[in-house]
């Protein structure tokens, strides 16, 4: 057995290193798969961040009257953070929206105007993020109640529920198309992949019938070429690998600029594991499995 | 050895070629150790008959017997084991074009599992018997003709096969390198190996003086004994 594997990774090996023109043409088809895939890996991860960007942005602000003590709204405050839908709850004081408005309109006639006032005109309130986006309501629904009704001077879910709707669907919409171009592009790569592989073998048919009349076994014919195919696959996933580092390395700058915030060699370094085994799995998986179909063709009954 | 009892062979139309009946009707029988020569024009049947004893093809009707095997039970993927009971040789060589010679000739061996440290001994034995010996690193596309054809020879003798099928194998060489082909297939059935040729040169016919089958629009119109070309 060892030396029949021995002696099918020599023969693969041999037609990956002298069929050049072969061997680089197939490997440069399966680079583009492996970079579509890395690409998609990165879009994924570009979607997520924008989502959760999104999701930041989107918050529910209850506004208390000037009269509530402080510990009655920590109250109404773990009350909210017990709900499951709810991410996370801030409290800010009048002193916190005071200093907030302060540095937003520092020199600018909402100052002057301030600065007529004798007291802080600010009130407590609190800031509510839920998981979802669309989980809003079921929060704004919980403020309604009537032992809440005394404190609670406003809650500013009616004037921006549109708005945070809007977003809940955008936000969606991004990730099903985001799945979707990941589903479609995945399905070409591996169609362009596949038949680039068979036009290979397609190639090499006449020698294919050679190795038949010379007396091999079907496995001892499709050994080499699954070699072959897994070697072209793996080449290009190596190169893939090193250009992807060296322009992320080199590139980062602008293309953080370019995906609005999305720090690309950060994601990069938080998933360089999944990024080796997504490039190996589609370059030496995708060259092993097309190979196998393809020879498949030449060796049935 | 070898039987063919009332085989026909009919290849079906397609949308490029017509239905063909290559062979029809053939019968006869080859033995152990016998040189045969199939000779006729192109298109006689002669391929067929090579092809449907090395499994290539299965008959449309009648049998093919091959050391008493009905060729028409042995499955694609196992007519490896007839196979390797052959040595070919092809008008085109058909030579495998990324290796060297020495792994052309050594891949019929790997290909039945041979002892890996008596291959080369075996292969560079047999390549000095085609005088070529000192080519054993070139790729094919560095040998003229008659090399090509003498490392077609040289793989096709290097597992000791029973018999020898050479199809056309002096069809593309001068008649110096013709010669020397038909020397070499002689010394390989006086070694005892059965030599299937299929020629439709009359020179190399008529000098072997061994038995001719000759074939006419797929059907056998001679079988002589120490026969010769008459077309």
């Amino acid at each position: 057995m060892i030396n029949y594997l021995r002696k099918v990774f020599k023969s693969g090996w041999e037609g990956f290193m002298r069929q050049g023109f072969l061997t680089f043409a197939t490997a440069l088809v399966i680079f583009i798969a492996v970079v579509l895939g890395t690409g998609l890996l990165f879009f994924q991860g570009g979607v997520s961040y924008l989502t959760e960007q999104i999701k930041d942005k989107i918050d529910i602000s209850v506004t208390f009257k000037s009269d509530v003590p402080r510990d009655t709204i920590l109250g109404i405050r773990e009350d909210l953070t017990s709900l499951n839908q709810v991410k996370k709850v801030d409290y800010i004081s009048p002193e916190d929206a005071y200093n907030t408005f302060v540095e937003a309109h520092e020199g600018d006639e909402y100052m002057e105007a301030l600065g007529l006032l004798s007291v802080n005109p600010f009130m407590p309130s609190l800031r509510i993020q839920t998981k979802e986006p669309s989980q809003y309501k079921d929060v704004s629904e919980f403020l309604k109640k009537e032992e809440y009704a005394g404190y609670i001077s406003e809650v500013n879910d009616y004037k921006r529920g549109v708005t945070i709707e809007r977003l809940g669907e955008l936000t969606r919409s991004v990730q099903v198309l985001g799945i979707s171009l990941t589903l479609f592009l995945s399905l070409i790569a591996i169609i362009i992949t596949f038949n680039t592989l068979r036009l290979s073998i397609y190639s090499q048919k006449e020698e294919i019938e050679i190795m038949r009349l010379v007396g091999a076994k079907n496995s001892f014919i499709r050994g080499p070429f699954l070699v072959q195919g897994f070697l072209c696959g793996l080449f290009a996933a190596i190169i893939s690998f090193m250009i992807l580092t060296i322009v992320l390395f080199i590139f980062n700058k602008q293309l953080t600029t370019l995906f609005i915030g999305f720090d690309s060699l950060a994601f990069f370094k938080g998933n360089v594991l999944w990024v080796i085994l997504l490039q190996l799995f589609v370059g030496a998986g995708l060259g092993l499995i097309s190979s196998y179909f393809a020879v498949r063709k030449y060796l049935r009954d | 050895m070898i039987q063919f009892k009332n085989v026909t062979k009919e290849y079906s139309p397609n949308l490029f070629k017509e239905a063909k009946v290559a062979l029809q009707n053939v019968s006869f029988e080859i033995k152990k150790g016998e040189f045969v020569t199939f000779c006729g024009r192109s298109g006689a049947g002669k391929t067929t008959v090579l092809k449907l004893i090395s499994c290539e093809e299965k008959p449309t009707s009648g049998t093919v017997l091959f050391d008493d095997m009905d060729t028409k039970d042995v499955k694609k993927s196992e007519a490896y084991l007839i196979r390797q009971k052959i040595g070919f040789i092809f008008q085109d060589y058909k030579l495998l074009s990324y290796k060297t010679v020495f792994e052309n000739v050594a891949y019929a061996l790997e290909a039945f599992d041979f002892n890996e440290k008596l291959l080369r001994d075996e292969v560079m034995q047999v390549l000095e018997l085609v005088g070529l010996e000192n080519r054993a690193n070139c790729l094919p596309k560095e040998l003229s003709g008659g090399e090509k054809q003498r490392v077609s020879i040289a793989r096709a003798l290097i597992h000791r096969p029973e018999i020898i099928l050479a199809d056309e194998p002096t069809g593309n060489l001068d008649p110096y390198h013709t010669r020397d082909i038909v020397k070499i297939l002689l010394k390989i059935n006086e070694a005892g190996a059965t030599v299937i040729l299929s020629t439709h040169d009359r020179e190399i016919v008529n000098a072997l003086e061994k038995r001719v089958i000759t074939l006419e629009n797929g059907r056998i119109i001679r079988d002589e004994e120490k026969g010769v070309f008459s077309l």
